[in-house]
């Protein structure tokens, strides 16, 4: 049998690592296989109780074990991939292309960007407003509160989950392939990325609600759609629109580079001079977007702290 | 009027809530049901409104057998039996009228629900049923803004706005304190009299049952045990219902 009454001291020779291991397997070995002693707690009138097995240590050792496995990887492409010297040899090609953004920043060529811009802010708005409008309904078919087959609401479930993997830039992509370049699949990409992120986080909203409301509404003898519509939406409306403009934010950065994939807007243009090394027209699109971006998100937050 | 022809009810746990129960209540009765907590009182509530089906026997309720209803029929049914909560059941960030007029949505269609179109008529109804309760000044205010006492009024005008034949009341005032309590009651003791609405309440607090309503029925352990007109009902029939003493707990106020 092991020593299992004193943790293994610290040992000066050995590292830091060894001693992390030693006291893991000390531990386990006190909890798990010395077990029912250990667990059992007898109170003064000799009733005793034995606390049930937690599987905390069991995640905890699969936890350690995942990071010790990245940091092995990160440690393995640093000293051997890529040398660091390599990294640091290259830092002046990376302050080149930003002192050029500055040095040859190409302010006339401003006006020509504000329109393609427009059509990104466009895209944005209209990908948002249509993703919210068909989030609510397929958040409320998603609850499972309110909606009796678990089948379905775990089915939607799914969907809904399989949508979110994938990012807005790969359905832009997708999407051109299949009806060839312009704004609109811009706005369907957004569309379908605000869709899947607002409707998992209007469900979990709608399921931590009090369904006193929708029951009273429902024994008046109104339809369940009908009772969502004037129980349910008036307590989730708040967070419906907190929420729609929070991943209007993200859409508003998102569909910056959606042109890229052939989905209009300033993307095309970035895109464009990236290739051709044109650092100065470069500079004036990111210190627009830079700008725009900034006022928009506080615009929004701004919204957003008003109602809460 | 609402028949109860050998009603029984055994739910899927196996717990048997009601045993062989009939009654026939009378339109514009006021009725409490009283007993102790599990002895089935709300059972026989939820049974009216077809919330719960029935295991065997029939319910009538004005000629309208209620465990063949379904879909539609059901949800038409429902329109006329109002029902009261102990909790309430506002919709709370909404104002009191919204509230009110929520229970007018099962007669609307879907668009003028979804953007909230209420006609002229529905309004007026809604403010006179908050009207009579006395908290027509209120009509704005939201919902969560009110104390308990106000917010069953305002439960209780949403009930009325849908212009019930039958108020079912599930422990109305058992989250309320005595003096409210008491109003509260006063307001369904008036709108029973003056409207002819049947009221049948389940009521924890015996002193309550008896001083606002007609008639009494004691249940214990599933089955009646008593029915009659409440001032018929006195020590020893109480015992009978709760199986034990009247303690402090069963009445409100202690003094009565």
């Amino acid at each position: 049998m092991p020593n299992l009454k004193n943790p293994p001291l610290k040992n000066r020779e050995r590292d830091n690592r060894i001693h992390i291991f030693e006291s893991i397997r000390w531990y386990f070995l006190r909890n798990i296989v010395q077990t029912k002693n250990a667990r059992k707690v007898v109170l003064s009138d000799g009733v005793s109780i034995t606390k049930p097995y937690s599987f905390g240590l069991f995640y905890l050792l699969i936890l350690i074990g995942l990071s010790y496995y990245f940091v092995d990887l990160i440690v393995i492409s640093y000293f051997e991939i890529t040398p660091f010297e390599l990294f640091v040899k290259r830092i002046p090609n990376f302050t080149n292309i930003v002192s050029k953004m500055i040095t040859d920043f190409n302010l006339p060529y401003l006006p020509r960007i504000i329109q393609p811009l427009i059509d990104t802010i466009q895209m944005a708005i209209l990908g948002t407003f249509i993703g919210a409008a068909f989030a609510l309904p397929v958040a409320f078919l998603a609850s499972q509160n309110l909606v009796k087959s678990k089948v379905l609401t775990n089915v939607i479930k799914l969907i809904l989950s399989f949508i979110r993997t994938i990012p807005t830039l790969v359905y832009a992509a997708i999407l051109a392939f299949a009806f060839g370049y312009g704004t609109t699949i811009g706005v369907i990409a957004t569309a379908i990325f605000t869709f899947g992120i607002l409707s998992k986080m209007l469900y979990e909203v709608i399921e931590t609600l009090d369904l006193g409301a929708f029951i009273a509404v429902e024994s008046t003898g109104a339809t369940k759609t009908k009772a969502f519509i004037a129980s349910i939406i008036p307590q989730i409306m708040g967070t419906f629109v907190s929420l729609t403009l929070y991943s209007f934010e993200i859409n508003i950065r998102a569909s910056a580079i959606l042109g890229y994939v052939g989905a209009g807007g300033i993307g095309i243009l970035l895109d464009d001079h990236m290739t051709w090394r044109e650092y100065g027209h470069l500079g004036v699109i990111l210190a627009l977007l830079l700008v725009v971006v900034f006022i928009i998100e506080n615009i929004s937050r701004y919204i957003r702290k008003k109602m809460s | 009027m609402i028949v109860f022809n050998n009603v029984s009810k055994v739910y899927s746990n196996g717990t048997v809530a009601l045993k062989n129960v009939t009654v026939s209540i009378n339109q514009g009765e006021f009725v409490a049901i009283i007993g102790l907590s599990g002895a089935g009182k709300s059972t026989l509530i939820k049974l009216i409104n077809k919330m719960i089906s029935v295991t065997s026997g029939t319910i009538t309720v004005n000629g309208e057998q209620v465990e063949g209803l379904r879909g539609k029929r059901l949800r038409q049914y429902r329109r006329k039996i109002g029902i009261v909560f102990q909790s309430f059941n506002l919709i709370n960030r909404t104002t009191v009228v919204r509230n009110v007029l929520a229970s007018r949505v099962a007669d609307m269609n879907i668009i003028a629900t979804l953007f909230g179109i209420y006609s002229k008529s529905d309004q007026i109804l809604a403010l006179e049923a908050l009207h009579k309760v006395g908290i027509l000044e209120k009509a704005y205010t939201r919902a969560d803004q009110l104390s308990g006492g106000q917010q069953q009024r305002v439960a209780l005008a949403r009930t009325l706005a849908q212009r019930p034949s039958v108020i079912l009341a599930d422990e109305p005032v058992a989250s309320l304190d005595p003096i409210t309590a008491n109003q509260i009651m006063k307001d369904f003791k008036r709108i029973n009299q003056s409207e002819n609405i049947t009221v049948i309440a389940n009521m924890h607090h015996v002193d309550m049952a008896l001083k606002y309503a007609d008639r009494v029925i004691g249940i214990n352990k599933g089955e009646i045990v008593f029915d009659g007109p409440s001032s018929e009902v006195n020590e020893e029939l109480l015992k009978k219902i709760y199986g034990r003493e009247i303690t402090d707990e069963d009445i409100m106020f202690r003094d009565q």
